[in-house]
């Protein structure tokens, strides 16, 4: 293998391993930004792939077929490094301009993504004619210099998805790739045979690169995730209290204890029914609809509040929780009102896909299911809203078990329960089915209100006024599905129900139609 | 060659819808947790790294049909898409129990075949059209472009319009139905090539032949 060939094949390895970080990062970041709207990962793939395409496409000015010779091929090199020190900028910026664009609309950086796409989509074709003779063997030449590139782009997959995400913040994965941008810079102007004074020139101006992304970056990095949760709402003093990144996702936790999973709202550190910020009486519930809840499975962990009060609730003897991000683990431990779950012996919590860990354990039954969900309109909300989940979790649950999650008021959601179970109530924003008749018993209610406590706090201090109006209200809004009217903050009946989602539609995993509901509307920073 | 650089835009479109919904069906089954996440994604890339290899290997003979050889991974696509996610989901359903490392080989053998069958299309054709240009640069610009501008478009189209609006089922089949149409075209032009060539040799002008090479160039120099 000639050296020309195999500075090719390093070359497109490289710009592969680089390209899909980069797209990686991207990704964390739109993601974060739109609440991991669905439409998201499409948009931006394909400003992505239009700007790859128009780079390759653009690129075809810089072939000329007199590049065969000696001077031809140190001229293409030349281009080939200018096209990789601009992509190498161009994708370092792509972040920090989403998050100042966020202040204002963050549309526009989808543009970005297309231009900084578009250079490193240029560098493939050049690297191919710098090192592919035209003749009847460059089929096959191309063909390993596009498998280094996709070689490249899987170890791009593995070591930054995999490895660097769960070591190092964007900010310092981006200054790495920056920096290896800049290396291959360097070795590609290098072997284009400059002249002492050029060498100096472009050796320079990657050294000086490479000195102010090292600077520039703490500064283009700054409050990231402040800008790209708070949008038009940000001002330079909103901090965030806490801020997890790992391979699994990014978690924000504000100083309201609020905490936001990959963007979005994912509730609260609050297990009190008085300053009570995250609805916390609908896990207070469980012990109202169903008797004796001893084994439960819980789906989703987040803040770790629901876990503790359900933990604490009577006659539960067990608690499953199956969260897909370790990173919530690292914040529970930090919170008082929750860090007693991780040393409680009723709790086992696993690390895993909600529904592949169901799906791989069907000896499992439980009494209750309990999934506070997140928004039904974030892209994979379907595996755990679709028919079919709520068939796999009817398949765990022991006769007279419960499953019971938030819909986050989505009426396909709240329909689709309503018609598989024969017995279905609406609590709030959650739905309680069953193959059990379903009631909301109002003694236990009352009950589990005056007499649950939390690692020894009671759940409401009856000695106070303030909290005896909390326990009347809490009170009557079990008897709200009594009233057959619509009520928001109240239970409804299956039958009322359904009447009054008589135009909503079955959510499957086919047609994942929670996730499109204004599939292009994005969320702002007041609607956190 | 206009219209082999349209059926290689169809194909790119093509790939795209069913990468979307491909991973939108393995995630359902083997979870959306990153270790999943990053075996698809690495299983498609390899899948196309390997279907290079393969295209490149074939490619490199000048006298392979490489219009035929085109429509027929085409066609073998398409076929494959449309029995798609019923096997998907049967294997998925089978091979749940199995250790990660297994499931991870299975959903590397799953899509294996239709990713190696797409990745083969650029070299084939790249071979073709460096053939007429005599300019790898631009062949590969040209054909890049084409193929990506395509998957960009679908990219779009997928979350926008097929996915809201047929579902998962429907998008693979309109996807599947678009490979066979580029199939059959390609088949069609393979034909017509094939009998102009036998046109030309028959009346021994080499002028056409060698005019209409170079109004192909002329056309990839634009």
């Amino acid at each position: 293998m000639s050296r020309r060939f195999s500075l090719t094949l390093v070359v497109a390895l490289m710009a592969g391993f680089i390209a899909l970080s980069y797209e990686i990062l991207w990704y964390r970041a739109f993601s974060f930004v739109s609440w991991g709207r669905p439409t998201v990962f499409g948009l931006l793939l394909g400003c992505y792939l239009l700007g790859v395409a128009l780079g390759s496409s653009g690129s075809r000015r810089f072939c000329r077929e007199d590049d065969g010779d000696e001077r031809g091929r140190e001229r293409s090199l030349r281009a080939l490094a200018a096209f990789v020190f601009l992509s190498d900028v161009a994708g370092f910026l792509v972040i920090p301009i989403l998050a100042r664009l966020a202040q204002y609309t963050w549309f526009p950086a989808f543009g970005v993504v297309a231009i900084s796409a578009g250079l490193l989509g240029a560098v493939l074709p050049l690297v191919a004619h710098f090192g592919i003779p035209a003749d009847d063997r460059a089929g096959q030449r191309l063909s390993y210099v596009y498998l280094a590139n996709i070689l490249g782009s899987a170890a791009g997959s593995f070591l930054t998805g995999f490895v660097l995400m769960d070591v190092w913040s964007t900010q310092t994965i981006s200054a790495f790739l920056g920096a290896a941008g800049l290396v291959m810079v360097a070795l590609l102007f290098l072997a284009s045979r400059p002249s002492p004074r050029a060498a100096a020139l472009g050796l320079g101006t990657v050294v000086v690169a490479g000195v102010a992304s090292v600077f520039a970056s703490p500064v283009l990095f700054e409050h990231l995730y402040e800008r790209l949760l708070y949008k038009e709402l940000y001002q330079p003093e909103m901090t965030l209290a806490d801020v997890v990144e790992n391979r699994h996702g990014v978690i924000a936790v504000n100083h309201y204890q609020q905490v936001y999973g990959g963007g979005a709202y994912d509730g609260a550190f609050n297990v009190s029914l008085v300053d009570d910020k995250n609805f916390i009486e609908r896990a207070f519930a469980v012990s109202a609809i169903h008797p004796s809840p001893k084994n439960v499975l819980m789906v989703g962990l987040s803040s770790g509040s629901w876990a503790q009060v359900v933990a604490h609730l009577p006659g539960v003897e067990h608690l499953t929780v199956v969260e897909i991000n370790p990173g919530y683990l690292e914040l529970i431990a930090k919170h008082p009102h929750v860090a007693s779950l991780l040393k409680n012996p009723k709790v086992d919590i696993v690390i895993d896909d909600g529904r592949r860990w169901l799906l791989r354990h069907p000896e499992r039954k439980f009494d209750f299911i309990v999934m506070n969900t997140t928004y039904h309109f974030r892209a994979h909300a379907t595996n755990l809203l679709s028919a079919e989940f709520m068939e796999v979790a009817r398949s765990h649950l022991l006769p007279g078990g419960i499953h019971y999650f938030n819909t986050t008021s989505s009426d396909d959601v709240q329909r689709t329960a309503a018609t598989l179970f024969p017995h279905a109530m609406r609590i709030v924003n959650f739905m309680a089915v069953s193959d059990s008749p379903l009631v909301f018993d109002h003694a236990r209610w009352e009950q589990t209100l005056r007499e649950v406590s939390i690692d020894g706090v009671p759940a409401l201090d009856l000695n106070a006024p303030h909290q005896r109006n909390v326990l009347t209200r809490l009170l009557a809004m079990g008897h709200s599905i009594e009233q057959h009217a619509y009520d928001k903050y109240g239970l409804e009946g299956r039958d009322d129900l359904l009447a009054r989602t008589a135009g909503a539609r079955m959510v499957t995993d086919d047609n994942m139609l929670c996730e499109w509901e204004d599939l292009l509307k994005f969320p702002k920073g007041a609607d956190l | 060659m206009r219209i082999l650089s349209t059926l290689f835009f169809i194909s790119g479109f093509a790939a795209l819808v069913y990468q979307v919904v491909w991973q939108r069906t393995l995630f359902a089954i083997y979870g959306i947790n990153i270790e999943s996440v990053t075996v698809v994604v690495t299983a498609f890339m390899l899948g196309l790294g390997l279907g290079s290899l393969a295209g490149g290997a074939v490619s490199k003979d000048p006298r392979r049909p490489v219009v035929l050889l085109f429509a027929a991974v085409e066609a073998t696509i398409g076929l494959f898409g449309a029995v798609s996610l019923p096997l998907f989901r049967g294997v998925g359903q089978a091979t749940l129990a199995l250790s990660p490392a297994a499931v991870a080989f299975v959903t590397f053998l799953l899509i294996l075949a239709p990713t190696m069958l797409m990745g083969s299309t650029l070299p084939l054709l790249v071979a073709h059209f460096t053939r007429l240009s005599k300019n790898v640069g631009r062949s590969v610009g040209l054909l890049y472009f084409i193929n990506t501008l395509g998957s960009a478009l679908a990219s779009v189209v997928s979350v926008v319009v097929l996915l809201p609006r047929l579902g998962q089922g429907h998008a693979v089949h309109v996807a599947a139905l678009l490979n066979l149409a580029a199939a059959a075209t390609a088949f069609v032009l393979h034909q017509r090539q094939k009998g102009a060539s036998g046109e030309t040799s028959s009346s021994s002008s080499s002028s056409s032949s060698s005019s209409s090479s170079s109004s192909n160039a002329a056309e990839l120099a634009r």
